[in-house]
């Protein structure tokens, strides 16, 4: 235990070490913010839409800001270097559990993420003047549903990760990876909005926990016993995949080859 | 004629490494089919709802959004070697381009070839036909090859606005263009109508970075519509703006190199 601790620690101290993706990363979601708050505010000037107001769209786009930002920092480029170099041979010879010791570094990171999501979650609330919040009773639950992201969060991208196992590059994979995230879990555009079998599909997959729970609790679309059962899906993922992690891991160190130098 | 001779070999020697990797040239290419897709299904998931965004149907949105992808494609695809500039800077690699005799900004900006450019000009090809077969744009002989002209000009400002801000490195000397890199992610706004943004944003996309010039100023013109469509015409005029900038910076900033030290 002592170990990922310092593992954490150590990323936590060098968090502005690895600034620029996670500024670039920022960025990428802080235009996506920009523009869809922009295009709503004109959509939903004079009426709701699929029984979202400007008010509740707000909210929405915020916890998809926020969503966004937690985890992004993840040094999965750093991983998947490190995994094409060979150096991940070093990692595999260290007394530690690998995807532990990932999770760790993540956590360890967490606390700019939170500071960005505070600080400009405060500048928009402060500039459009305030969003709808939920009661108590169901914040309770928007902030367990938060909580889930982060671990949900980085074991997607983990394992999109381990993809570098099997192939060259990793930019590509990590651009499917974004743009499916962006659709799937109504970080782009809410999923009601979508077709009826897309909408049902993505409610389930493990994507929705990403966006869609924690900001449809949080504007309060979902009644508590839905939200429970929300939560619950994303609980449900976060255990399937951290053990699925772990198979797709398995498979992965079988057919690595590591060149002496 | 020499000097685009010259590029195409250069391209294709970097062209054809990269088809070693079969596997990564298919990831590529699905990873930027599917982002299309994407958008392809939120602009439509969007309109089902609503008629119109100011004033932008669904189509109109289709055909700024295939702009971007176009003119985003034949960057990667032909230029893709400027955003290496910061590292060639850093590792003092343009010491071997400064002693060939060709140009060095076509020498930086054929050092790769982002393979993704292919799948996005085709696709960004296919959404702007799809899209100009339903606007309505009330075509003529006259607004045909003015349509053209405003294609090439968008093209034209975007990879002028890469050039540029690339170039931004001889004096930021960081080994990762930070900054094109956010100008870009900036360039992303300019898919939505600019009537939509706050005054601070419009004056951004349309006089700081004229991004407003790839799409939404030459669209509105041929539209006839917007609150002052015939600031679409100047469309050619700022993409030579922009191309004589990125050189005079290119330039600018060359005079400045200094090698790696080692």
């Amino acid at each position: 235990m002592r170990a990922y601790y310092a593992l954490g620690r150590a990323v936590a101290l060098s968090a502005v070490t690895y600034r620029t993706n996670f500024l670039l990363g920022l960025g990428a979601v802080l235009f996506q913010l920009v523009a869809l708050l922009a295009v709503w505010r004109v959509l939903l000037a004079q009426s709701a839409v699929q029984g979202f107001t400007w008010p509740q769209m707000q909210g929405y786009l915020l916890v998809a800001f926020a969503t966004g930002t937690l985890v992004s920092m993840m040094s999965d480029f750093r991983m998947a270097f490190r995994i094409q170099m060979g150096l991940v041979a070093l990692d595999l010879v260290k007394p530690l559990d690998y995807q532990r010791a990932r999770f760790a570094e993540i956590l360890g990171g967490a606390w700019i993420e939170v500071l960005v999501v505070a600080v400009v979650g405060g500048a928009t609330l402060t500039l459009t003047g305030g969003v709808a919040t939920p009661s108590p009773a169901m914040l309770g639950l928007f902030l367990c549903s938060m909580l889930l992201v982060i671990p949900l969060k980085f074991l997607i991208v983990y394992v999109s990760a381990l993809a570098c196992f099997w192939t060259q590059s990793y930019v590509g994979v990590q651009m499917a990876r974004f743009v499916i995230i962006n659709l799937l879990s109504g970080a782009l555009i809410p999923l009601a909005f979508l077709p009826g079998w897309l909408a049902t599909f993505a409610q389930w997959s493990p994507f929705a926990g990403l966006t869609s729970t924690p900001a449809l609790i949080f504007i309060g679309r979902v009644d508590p016993g839905r939200g429970l059962v929300l939560v619950a899906v994303q609980l449900a993922w976060v255990i399937v995949l951290w053990f699925g992690a772990r198979l797709i891991w398995r498979a992965a160190i079988r057919q690595l080859t590591v060149n002496g130098g | 004629m020499r000097t685009t001779r010259l590029y195409v070999r250069l391209l294709g020697a970097h062209l054809r490494a990269l088809l070693e990797h079969e596997a990564d040239f298919w990831i590529m290419a699905v990873a930027t089919v599917l982002t299309q897709v994407v958008n392809i299904v939120f602009l439509t998931a969007l309109f089902a709802k609503v008629p119109a965004l100011n004033g932008w149907t669904f189509w109109d949105m289709m055909l700024m959004f295939g702009v971007v992808a176009l003119a985003e494609g034949v960057g990667s695809f032909f230029f893709e070697g400027m955003w290496r500039l910061a590292e060639q800077i850093n590792m003092g690699e343009l010491d071997y381009f400064l002693v060939r005799p060709y140009p060095v900004a076509l020498q930086s900006s054929s050092a790769q070839v982002g393979i993704n450019g292919l799948s996005n000009m085709v696709v960004g090809g296919i959404m702007i036909g799809t899209a100009v077969a339903h606007v309505d744009i009330p075509w003529s002989a006259w607004t045909v090859p003015l349509a053209v002209v405003m294609l090439l000009s968008a093209v034209v400002i975007k990879v002028s606005i890469n050039l540029a801000t690339n170039a931004a490195s001889f004096w930021l000397s960081s080994p990762t263009p930070l900054l094109a890199l956010s100008v870009h992610q900036i360039g992303d706004l300019a898919r939505f109508p600019l009537s939509i943004y706050p005054f601070v944003i419009k004056a951004a996309l349309g006089v700081l970075v004229p991004f407003a010039f790839v799409t939404f100023f030459p669209i509105a013109f041929l539209r006839g519509t917007g609150a002052v469509p015939w600031i679409g015409l100047l469309t050619p005029l700022v993409a030579a703006y922009c191309a004589a900038a990125a050189t005079v910076i290119f330039k600018r900033g060359l005079l400045r190199y200094e090698s790696a030290g080692n």
